[in-house]
C-alpha cells in the first residue's frame, strides 16, 4: 500500500514536470498557412511579438497566392502536409474543411465568449454549436472622397442617397468623374460596388436573413432597389468603365480624376503608400430618403483555425487563445490597418483613415456581404449571379427587375428557400 | 552489367545470327523514349480520362458517376453556356491566328527570302523578338497602349486629329477577342516566318531559275512553285497553332484574367477549363476535378480530331516526311 502511494505520488511528480521540462528544451515550429501574401512583414512582426511570449514556439508565416489558396489548402490536408494554423475563409468554405474532418474542435477554447460577438462567432461555427474558428479578420467598406475636391466644388458629404447621386453629378459637371470604379476587374463590381451598397437597400442583416429563411424572394422590391442603385450610379462611371481595372480604377481616383470611389478599407495601406496630393477620406453609403437606417457593409474575411492532425497541437492553441486578447487586437490592428480584429473591445486604431473607417460602424447596422452566407454552396453561386447580373445592369443591357429576376431564377435551381417564390 | 553490354552487342548484330537480334536492337532504342513517354504522357492523360468519370471534393475524387460528367457538360445550361461560348471563342482564337498570324508570316518569310533585301537580318530579329518575351510582359504592354484612359494609341490618335479612330476594344464585347488574338498573333508571328522562311530557304535554286528562263514572273514563280514546295510547311504551320490555340491560356488570363471579360467574351477553352479544374469559381473556389477532366478530355479528342484529319489529309497527298 506504501509502496503504491510512493508510485503515485512519484508519477504525478513526473507528470507535473514533464511539460515545464518540455518546454525549456524543445524548440517547437509550426507553420501557419494564409492567402495574404501582400503582409507578410506585418505578420512576422506579430509573429515574433508572440514567440516573446513563448519562446519555445517558432511560427512560419507561409501565405499562398489568394486565387490558389483554398484548392491549395484542400490538397495540402489531403496529402497531409497542412500547416498547424491556418487561415479560414468565412462561410461554407471553412466549413466543408470542417465537415471533412481537417479541422480540430476548438469550442473549449478560453476567452472566446469573452472576445468575440455571437455573430461573429457564428460564421465559424456549426450549426450544431462546434467552434472551429476564432474570428479574425473583418473589412469595412464605404465610399473613399477626395476631401479638397468636395471642398472646392462645395460638395457637402452626402446624407441621404439622392445626395450622393447630386455630388456626382456636381462632379461630372465640372469634368471629373462621379466614381472612379469600373467592371474591367468584375470581382469590384460584386465586392466593392453591389454588395457594398446592397446592405442599405435590402435592410442589413435583418433584411438578409429574410431571403436565407425564405421569407422574401430574391427578386423582391428590396433585390429591385439594389440592382436599381446600381444602375443610378452608372451615369457616373468612367467612360469606357468596361475595360479599366482595378488598378486603373485606384490611379483614377488618385489622380485626383474622379471625386469617389466605392472602395475597400484594405486599400488604405495602398493609397497611403502612393501619397495622393490631396486630402481624402470616407464616409458610410447613406440612405436613401426617408429610410432612418444606415448601413456598412463590414464583412468577416478571415478566421483562425487549427489543424485536426497538428503534432503540437498545446502550442497552436497558445496562439489561438492569444488571438482573444486586447493585446493582440491592438498590434494587429495597428500593423495592419485597414483590417480590422474583431474582438468586442474595439482597440485604438491609430491610424486616422481606418479610425475614420472604423468609426463608421457606429450607430450604423453591421453586415457581411450578401452572397457569403448560403449562397455560395451551389451552382449558380450567388456572387456570380449578382456580379454578372450588376456588370449588365451597369452595362445597361438589362433593367434591375431583370437581375432581379436572373438571380431569383438561378438560386432557384439548388437553394430551397428560394423555391416557393415565382419564377422571375 | 557485362551481360547487358554482352547482350546489347549481340543485339546490335556484333555476333551470332543478325537478323533477329536486329529487330530486338530497334526495340532497345525504343525503350528509353517510350518509358518517358508512358510515365509522363500516356499514363497522366489516361488518368485524366478516368477522372472524368468522377465526382467529389478535392485533388483526388472518389464517387464514380460514370457519364454525368459530360452528360452535366453538354447539357446542363449551367456548365453547357459556358463551354460552348468558350469552344466558339477558341474556334474563333485559331481562326485570327491562321488568318493574320500565318498570313503574315508566310508574307515575311516571302520577304526575307529575297537576299537583295536591305537589312534583312535586323527585320529577321525584329519580327523574332516578340516570341522572345513573357506573354505577362506583352499582355501588359498592349493593355497599356489599349488602355481607353490614358493608352498610347488614344494619345496617338488624337495627336494626328482622328480621336475617332480609337475605341474602347478590350472593354467592347464584340471587339475584345479579336484585339487579344491580335495581340497573340502578333507576338508569335516569328514562330510562323521562321518556319516558312528555312522551308523557302530548302526550295532548290535550279527550280527557280528554270522557271525565271522559261518566262515567268517573280509572282508567277511565288505561287506556282514555292508555294506548292511549302505545302507541308503550311501543313505543319496549320496544325501546330491549331493545338498552341486550343491549349491557349496564357495571353487571355494575362490580359483580361480567368473570367474573360467583359460578359465572358474571351473566354476560351484555356480559362474555362482553368476556372473548372484548377482554381474554381472566385470566391468559392472549390474546383471540380471531375468536370474540368471532362473538359479536358473533350479538348483533347478535338485536338485528336484534328490531327488525325491532317495526317490522313497529308497522307492522301503524299507530303510525309518531306521539308521538315
Amino acid at each position: 500500500m506504501k509502496k503504491l502511494l510512493v508510485l503515485i505520488l512519484l508519477a504525478a511528480l513526473v507528470v507535473a514536470m514533464a511539460p515545464a521540462t518540455l518546454s525549456a528544451q524543445e524548440e517547437v515550429n509550426l507553420v501557419m498557412g494564409s492567402w495574404r501574401v501582400d503582409d507578410v512583414a506585418q505578420m512576422e512582426a506579430l509573429i515574433a511579438a508572440f514567440e516573446e511570449k513563448y519562446p519555445h514556439i517558432r511560427i512560419t508565416f507561409d501565405p499562398t497566392n489568394p486565387p490558389d489558396y483554398n484548392a491549395t489548402l484542400q490538397s495540402q490536408f489531403e496529402t497531409g502536409t497542412a500547416p498547424d494554423l491556418m487561415y479560414l475563409r468565412s462561410f461554407s468554405v471553412a466549413r466543408q474543411l470542417y465537415n471533412q474532418g481537417f479541422l480540430a474542435d476548438i469550442s473549449d477554447l478560453p476567452g472566446l465568449s469573452e472576445a468575440f460577438s455571437d455573430q461573429a462567432l457564428s460564421v465559424w461555427r456549426t450549426e450544431d454549436g462546434v467552434q472551429y474558428g476564432v474570428p479574425f479578420i473583418a473589412v469595412s467598406h464605404g465610399v473613399y472622397y477626395n476631401v479638397d475636391l468636395f471642398n472646392e466644388l462645395g460638395i457637402e458629404v452626402p446624407e441621404t442617397w439622392e445626395e450622393l447621386l447630386a455630388a456626382a453629378q456636381t462632379l461630372k459637371d465640372n469634368g471629373y468623374d462621379g466614381f472612379a470604379n469600373a467592371s474591367g476587374d468584375p470581382w469590384t463590381i460584386a465586392e466593392i460596388v453591389f454588395m457594398n451598397i446592397a446592405p442599405t437597400f435590402i435592410g442589413g442583416y435583418e433584411g438578409r436573413m429574410a431571403y436565407l429563411n425564405g421569407e422574401r424572394c430574391f427578386n423582391d422590391e428590396h433585390a429591385v432597389a439594389a440592382f436599381q442603385a446600381v444602375a443610378d450610379l452608372a451615369p457616373y462611371f468612367p467612360a469606357d468603365q468596361q475595360a479599366l481595372t482595378y488598378y486603373d480604377s485606384q490611379q483614377i481616383f488618385l489622380m485626383g480624376e474622379a471625386g469617389m470611389w466605392l472602395g475597400g478599407s484594405w486599400d488604405i495601406p495602398f493609397f497611403e503608400s502612393e501619397e495622393p496630393d490631396f486630402e481624402w477620406s470616407v464616409f458610410a453609403v447613406p440612405a436613401p430618403e426617408g429610410q432612418e437606417e444606415e448601413y456598412v457593409t463590414f464583412h468577416l474575411d478571415a478566421g483562425m483555425g487549427m489543424n485536426a492532425a497538428t503534432e503540437h497541437p498545446e502550442e497552436a492553441r497558445l496562439f489561438l487563445e492569444w488571438m482573444t486578447t486586447a493585446e493582440f487586437a491592438e498590434l494587429f490592428a495597428n500593423l495592419l490597418p485597414g483590417f480590422f480584429p474583431l474582438n468586442q473591445q474595439a482597440p485604438e486604431i491609430e491610424n486616422e483613415h481606418a479610425a475614420a473607417f472604423i468609426a463608421l460602424n457606429e450607430g450604423r447596422g453591421l453586415d457581411v456581404r450578401w452572397a457569403w452566407e448560403g449562397l455560395l454552396d451551389g451552382s449558380p453561386d450567388g456572387y456570380t449571379l449578382m456580379q454578372d447580373n450588376a456588370i449588365a445592369v451597369l452595362n445597361g443591357t438589362i433593367t434591375p427587375q431583370e437581375a432581379a429576376d436572373n438571380l431569383q431564377a438561378g438560386l432557384a435551381q439548388w437553394f430551397e428557400p428560394a423555391q416557393n417564390c415565382p419564377a422571375g | 552489367m557485362m551481360a547487358v553490354l554482352e547482350h546489347s552487342l549481340r543485339a546490335l548484330g556484333f555476333a551470332g545470327d543478325w537478323q533477329a537480334p536486329r529487330r530486338r536492337a530497334w526495340a532497345l532504342f525504343l525503350i528509353p523514349a517510350l518509358a518517358v513517354y508512358t510515365i509522363f504522357m500516356a499514363y497522366p492523360l489516361l488518368n485524366s480520362l478516368r477522372l472524368s468519370f468522377y465526382t467529389g471534393v478535392g485533388l483526388r475524387p472518389t464517387e464514380f458517376v460514370g457519364l454525368q460528367n459530360y452528360q452535366q457538360l453538354l447539357t446542363n445550361p449551367l456548365w453547357k453556356d459556358r463551354f460552348f461560348n468558350a469552344l466558339g471563342n477558341t474556334f474563333i482564337f485559331f481562326g485570327i491566328h491562321m488568318a493574320v498570324q500565318n498570313t503574315l508570316g508566310l508574307l515575311f518569310a516571302t520577304l526575307l527570302a529575297q537576299t537583295t533585301l536591305f537589312g534583312r537580318n535586323l527585320y529577321r530579329s525584329v519580327i523574332f523578338i516578340p516570341a522572345t518575351m513573357s506573354v505577362l510582359l506583352t499582355a501588359f504592354l498592349w493593355r497599356l497602349i489599349l488602355n481607353p484612359r490614358w493608352g498610347m494609341l488614344k494619345a496617338l490618335f488624337e495627336e494626328i486629329g482622328h480621336p475617332e479612330w480609337f475605341h474602347s476594344w478590350l472593354g467592347d464585347e464584340k471587339w475584345a477577342l479579336v484585339a487579344v488574338s491580335l495581340v497573340s498573333s502578333w507576338q508569335w508571328v516569328g514562330l510562323p516566318t521562321m518556319m516558312f522562311l528555312a522551308g523557302l530557304i530548302n526550295i532548290p535554286d535550279e527550280l527557280t531559275e528554270a522557271a525565271r528562263v522559261d518566262g515567268a514572273s517573280a509572282f508567277q514563280i511565288w505561287l506556282r512553285i514555292k508555294l506548292p514546295l511549302l505545302r507541308p510547311v503550311i501543313g505543319i504551320v496549320a496544325i501546330l497553332t491549331f493545338i498552341g490555340n486550343f491549349n491557349a491560356f496564357d495571353v487571355v488570363y494575362a490580359m483580361m484574367g480567368a473570367n474573360g471579360p467583359p460578359n465572358y467574351s474571351t473566354d476560351i477553352l484555356g480559362t474555362f477549363f482553368y476556372r473548372t479544374a484548377i482554381a474554381g469559381e472566385h470566391p468559392v473556389a472549390r474546383p471540380d476535378m471531375g468536370i474540368g477532366a471532362a473538359v479536358a478530355t473533350v479538348t483533347f479528342v478535338i485536338l485528336m480530331s484534328g490531327v488525325v484529319l491532317w495526317l490522313l489529309w497529308s497522307r492522301g497527298k503524299g507530303d510525309e516526311g518531306a521539308v521538315l
